[in-house]
């Protein structure tokens, strides 16, 4: 929004499971952290409707590419932590390659606009 | 109108709840992401009140988000290009708990055969079944909570070793007549198993007033579906009976003996299965039904007290009485619980709040004539564990009943929140565990199992 766009619908829903396996990669995490993370890397363009995440994270949790615990913080807030298993570690190293595969085939395709 | 801004999650809280099926951990979870957001905004200069709107706004409707927590999936937005199969896994998700909820009645049906291994046959070893009956139709219960919450295994092993340890020590036991300390055990064994269960259905957040209020609004509805189902199961087995013995078929005893008491065991887990699937929304027929009788109870409590003055008999006269009068005041109880289950705690105090405080006074005046009657029976006729088990009782119920009226003067007064005193009463109801297990654990010992 701070360039006037943002991404398209498509788009986040495509990128949302690459985006989340790769936070947690970088450690254990909760949902509202994730999701201030995703805004912040992507100077807010990337609108996430924050309730959504909870599904995406539930559905990697049942497919074994999570785990997840809960914890009081140290403010007393319980929180759920989420973290990457193995499983997803493969599943990220997996869907990164295909994302650059994307996004090197447009940028030899070039073009105009 | 100031903003207050509990009262307002509670409110999107019970919509979340009432309105979806979403599970306790889910709301909660979306609850902790909501109030991090508030802060978070907040500590950006917006009024809470602001704030609170804006983290709403983007949490999403409530009901896509139930949506989809419900499907998991199917919604295109979300559906993953790259993983298909997962579209799925709510459909699977709902398949596997209703095979889950089945093998546990299954278990049931045969943890209630369990005592055959010892040489106990029913129904001559009535009694055997009969203390044991909470371990057969609890134990599924709190094996599917913990299969439907994800909860760690240490919770299935700390509630397990304590039901165990129940189960244990109950069959060791040894038994002489006239069985009063076992008939105690039996009607109070299933109060602290089903306590124990509760832990199961809270999970982490077990000691929270909330979690708490949601379980007994649980119990209330499990304990509706299994009567529904109990009646419906009745009527199928008088039909069975009755059309196989036109034909000259005698199966009363098969049915008796063996499809009643497995019905029995099984009923609650099913029970648990429909409530938190919330099938056909009769989520909060507890609630309506507690309204419906709680002026029913006014009046019936009411007769009784002009039938005492009248006559001047005193309940204490015979123990049944004594009895009835406990089962009174514990349905008062658990009319006052279910109103309180069923009531925005933000609402101002209202005349059903009078009316409540009314059937309470008049429940607290039975009791103390109740206790009286039972202190004249104690000086009268020496300590049994009868007696001594219906006093104990008494107590229990008095300090609650008293609580719970102080709490609601206070509340009609203006000088306290609803909310207090439905932390007050949360926290008062493992004292109702821990007094069950004394009766059905130390009541024996201290009386010679007799």
């Amino acid at each position: 929004m701070s360039d006037g766009f943002s991404i398209s619908k498509d788009l986040v829903a495509a990128s949302a499971t690459p985006i989340v396996l790769a936070i947690l990669s970088r450690g254990e995490s909760y949902g509202y952290e994730i999701m201030r993370t995703v805004r912040e890397a992507s100077d807010d363009r990337m609108n996430w409707t924050d309730g959504m995440l909870y599904p995406v994270l539930h559905r990697l949790e049942a497919a074994g590419s999570l785990t997840s615990r809960w914890r009081t913080a140290d403010t007393g807030r319980r929180r759920k932590y989420y973290r990457i298993t193995d499983t997803g570690r493969a599943q990220l190293h997996e869907l990164r390659q295909q994302w650059e595969v994307v996004h090197e085939a447009m940028l030899r395709i070039g073009g105009d606009g | 109108m100031t903003f207050d801004i509990e009262s307002e999650i509670r409110k999107w809280r019970d919509l979340l709840r009432t309105g979806t099926s979403l599970g306790a951990g889910d709301i909660e979870e979306l609850e902790s992401h909501l109030r991090d957001s508030v802060d978070d905004l907040s500590e950006r200069g917006i009024s809470r009140e602001e704030a609170f709107l804006v983290s709403i706004r983007r949490l999403g409707a409530t009901d896509t988000l139930a949506d989809e927590f419900a499907k998991l999936s199917t919604e295109r937005v979300w559906r993953q290009l790259l993983v298909p199969a997962e579209s799925d896994a709510g459909r699977i998700r709902d398949r596997r708990e209703l095979v889950v909820a089945l093998a546990l009645a299954v278990l049931a049906v045969v943890l209630g055969r369990l005592p055959l291994v010892f040489g106990s046959q029913f129904p001559d070893d009535a009694a055997v079944y009969f203390s044991n009956l909470p371990f057969f139709a609890f134990v599924p219960v709190g094996g599917y909570l913990w299969w439907k919450r994800s909860l760690p295994t240490r919770y299935l092993w700390t509630t397990g070793s304590v039901v165990a340890l129940f189960a244990v020590l109950i069959n060791v036991y040894p038994d002489h007549p006239p069985h009063d300390t076992r008939t105690l055990t039996g009607i109070h064994l299933p109060i602290a198993i089903w306590l124990t269960v509760g832990v199961l259905y809270a999970g982490p957040g077990w000691r929270r007033q909330d979690h708490r209020l949601d379980f007994v609004r649980f119990s209330g509805e499990v304990f509706i579906y299994s009567v529904l189902i109990a009646l419906g199961g009745g009527v199928l087995m008088a039909l069975a009976i009755e059309m196989f013995g036109t034909g000259g078929l005698e199966i009363e005893e098969f049915v008796t003996e063996w499809v009643l008491p497995s019905g029995m065991w099984a009923t609650p887990v099913v029970a648990a299965y429909l409530v938190e699937r919330k099938m056909g929304r009769i989520e909060s027929i507890a609630p309506v039904l507690a309204r419906m009788f709680s002026p029913l109870f006014l009046l019936l409590l009411l007769s009784l007290l002009v039938a005492i003055l009248v006559t001047g008999n005193l309940p204490g006269d015979n123990r049944e009485a004594l009895i009835s009068f406990d089962i009174l005041l514990a349905i008062v109880l658990g009319l006052v619980l279910y109103t309180m289950a069923a009531r925005d705690s933000a609402d101002p105090p209202g005349w059903w709040d009078g009316l409540m405080l009314a059937l309470l006074a008049a429940a607290l005046v039975v009791d103390v004539i109740a206790l009286a009657g039972i202190l004249d029976r104690l000086t009268t006729f020496g300590v049994s564990p009868n007696k001594t088990a219906a006093l104990g009782e008494n107590l229990v119920l008095l300090i609650n009943l008293s609580l719970l009226a102080w709490g609601y003067g206070r509340f009609l007064a203006r000088k306290q929140s609803y909310r207090t005193l439905v932390a007050v009463q949360m926290r008062y109801l493992p004292v109702y565990a821990l007094w069950a297990a004394f009766v059905a654990l130390v009541f024996p010992l201290i009386f010679g199992f007799r």
